[in-house]
């Protein structure tokens, strides 16, 4: 779940068109009409990457006059196919996977199971990726991947791909690396921890 | 006693409230003293900056020309272009001259030594996209770098890295010069991140890096294992094709201890490894011997990055573990650990070690946006100094939550005033950049004078050998180290 406060606005004389903003946009809600910046404020959760990198300060963020929440319901689907998926990416439902937003896997993985195939369409439907907009591409991608979807990249420098999680390195790494301070096996008997942990589910 | 040290100034940036509204530092409050890191540890090093020959800053550019006397530039031909990398943080330290200083010494030596002249600055940022362009203004690097300065952010167009793990990604404006530079300091800082395995080589997956990367290093890689994703980077073909040589302003928390350069990376980092450890691990243990204090944030950067004795506020809240003991597996606060509470607000797993139980209260006179915050406001008790800086916060994509587990004061008075009252202690530790020492209150002064003789002979004789042996160092290398710099 995520509160929607924010909006960008674009000042049109400043606008040169150079497209960066569009290709920044997480939910990918900004296209080009006359060489003009347009945000489809329907999709636009706030972020300010566009903001944050346009090269002629053409756009700054103001204030929603009726702010709102975005969130995928965990009721939407039986909760043992959210516990299941999240198995599947190594993640524990519960987890927070944005640090901004705290959101949790299980929300994604909801909104993934309920249609979204595409890192955008989850941003747009929980609002994850919408503070910081770098941390947690992977668990988006990871997610998405043990759902057996292959998102189809947007025409922009929103994300490139899935990366190796601790679970891909080779044991020639492991055996490469033992005495450089890197503890890949004890990691994973932690996360597997996590994973296996109840939750507060379990708790009731 | 002695007086406060004065504290770093404010700046003004899009991402911290403007400077005319920080109306007192908590080091103007009465009780408070300070105590020089020297003085707590007289075997801490001798530090070229601050000096008192006139700004410090030639000692700087002296020691900078000096280290890259040894360095073999020879690959560099005339015609050829160079990005000297850089990282915000280093913005960040002891006022940020120091290591302008630094970087537009490496630029002149450069063009000095190779006949080069299209030599970029490639100036990475964290979470705050334009962090780096108002430095690069306020230092005047846009003007030595001849226009050729750029601010550079994770979400910029990247290229793909194929790297021994699988396919990394990294910022394509970083590896768009013939040569590439790496122009970084060795303040140990995020040690509950990096866990001080390769800090050398850091921000080949972080300030250079794409999303993707970064994610993989705090989402993908285990808590121990995260920085293994720089050093899978630096380890490729693409990015050892373009690496010429690497610079590092040695930092101590007294100060900059000098500069070391190398073409040899893995070779400088196992000193800057050495010195990390030996250098930051007595003052980090002894911030951990605190037994109650109200924790002031005052310095102009994000909450986990305020510095006293260059130790951040991060590692405060983690300071009742060993956050370089590598056995330990989830720091109080990292990331990994955030993402492990569960709904409930409990840790998902009990081995998860809380917060550090010693900072009773939190006042946030002055501290940036810009870091997703909320988590140390949610674990412990934080006043907010005025509502234009809750206002900050709220505003902040980041940071909207900070706020709704905080308090917010008019001013630092009534601030204090309440935290005394329902803290019940009169220690206090501001977080405020205090240079070569700390900012705090007498009573906690005495605590610190007290223990430090005790942390010191454990650190030596206990932790130090354990750390070493923990991450590949023998101690014969390290004795090396001890009587001869790099």
């Amino acid at each position: 779940m995520k509160l929607i406060s924010l909006k960008p606005l674009v000042n049109k004389e400043k606008c040169v068109g150079c497209g960066i903003c569009s290709k920044v946009c997480p939910a990918a809600t900004i296209r080009l009409e006359g060489r003009k910046a347009i945000v489809n404020e329907e999709f636009c959760r706030g972020c300010g990457a566009c903001e944050q990198r346009c090269p002629v300060y053409a756009i700054t963020m103001g204030k929603l006059e009726k702010p709102y929440t975005v969130s995928v319901s965990v009721d939407a689907v039986p909760y043992e196919e959210i516990e299941a998926l999240c198995k599947s990416a190594h993640m524990h439902p519960e987890q927070i996977i944005c640090y901004c937003t705290t959101t949790r896997a299980e929300e994604v993985a909801a909104a993934v199971l309920t249609g979204a195939k595409t890192p955008e369409e989850i941003s747009r439907r929980t609002g994850i990726r919408m503070g910081c907009k770098v941390e947690c591409i992977q668990p988006i991608l990871r997610i998405l991947k043990a759902a057996g979807i292959d998102p189809v990249r947007p025409d922009g420098y929103q994300w490139y791909g899935v990366t190796p999680t601790l679970w891909d390195i080779s044991p020639e790494i492991k055996e490469k690396y033992k005495t450089s301070g890197f503890y890949f096996d004890e990691d994973i008997k932690i996360l597997e921890k996590v994973i296996k942990a109840k939750g507060s589910r379990g708790d009731r | 006693m002695r007086r406060p040290i004065i504290p770093t100034a404010a700046k003004i940036s899009q991402y911290g409230i403007h400077p005319n509204l920080l109306t007192k530092r908590m080091a103007e409050y009465p009780g408070m003293t300070s105590v020089m890191v020297k003085e707590l540890f007289p075997d801490a090093p001798e530090v070229i900056y601050p000096s008192i020959e006139g700004d410090g800053l030639e000692r700087i550019r002296e020691a900078t020309a000096n280290a890259l006397k040894d360095v073999d530039m020879s690959m560099i031909k005339p015609g050829q272009s160079v990005n000297v990398l850089a990282s915000h943080h280093g913005f960040t330290l002891l006022g940020g001259q120091p290591y302008a200083a630094f970087l537009k010494m490496v630029r002149d030596e450069i063009e000095k030594r190779t006949g080069a002249t299209d030599i970029r600055l490639r100036a990475g940022n964290g979470l705050r996209f334009r962090e780096t362009e108002e430095y690069i203004r306020q230092y005047g690097l846009d003007v030595h770098f001849k226009g050729k300065a750029r601010c550079i952010a994770p979400i910029d167009e990247g290229i793909p890295i194929q790297t021994e793990i699988g396919t990394l990604y990294g910022l394509k404006s970083v590896y768009d010069a013939d040569w590439i530079v790496h122009a970084h300091n060795s303040d140990v800082r995020e040690v509950h991140f990096h866990r001080h395995v390769d800090r050398a080589v850091k921000p080949f997956g972080m300030s250079y890096a794409r999303i993707e990367t970064r994610s993989t290093y705090h989402q993908n890689l285990g808590p121990r294992g995260a920085n293994f994703t720089a050093r899978s980077i630096f380890e490729s073909d693409f990015v050892k094709s373009k690496f010429a040589f690497t610079a590092f302003l040695d930092m101590a928390p007294s100060g900059v201890v000098g500069v070391v350069a190398a073409n040899d990376l893995f070779k400088l980092n196992d000193y800057l490894t050495f010195v990390g450890l030996n250098y930051y691990g007595k003052i980090m243990t002894l911030l951990g011997e605190i037994d109650e204090c109200i924790v002031g944030l005052d310095f102009p950067c994000p909450v986990p990055y305020v510095f006293a004795a260059g130790v951040i506020y991060a590692n405060m809240v983690g300071a009742n573990v060993d956050l370089f003991d590598l056995d330990g597996d989830l720091p109080p606060y990292t990331w990994y650990t955030e993402a492990f509470y569960g709904k409930n607000g409990k840790p998902l797993i009990d081995d998860i070690a809380p917060v550090n139980s010693a900072i009773k209260m939190v006042i946030h006179n002055y501290a940036w946006g810009g870091y997703p915050s909320a988590f140390f406001s949610e674990q412990i008790p934080t006043i907010v100094v005025k509502k234009e800086q809750a206002e900050l916060f709220d505003n902040d994509p980041q940071n909207l939550e900070y706020t709704k587990h905080a308090v917010i004061s008019e001013n630092l008075d009534t601030a204090m005033k309440f935290a005394y009252k329902t803290a019940n202690t009169d220690k206090v530790l501001i977080f405020d950049g205090a240079i070569g020492g700390l900012n705090i209150s007498h009573s906690l002064l005495k605590l610190l004078q007290d223990r430090a003789p005790y942390v010191s002979k454990r650190v030596d004789e206990e932790l130090m050998p354990k750390w070493l042996r923990q991450r590949g160092i023998s101690l014969l290398l390290s004795k090396k180290f001890n009587t001869s710099r790099f």
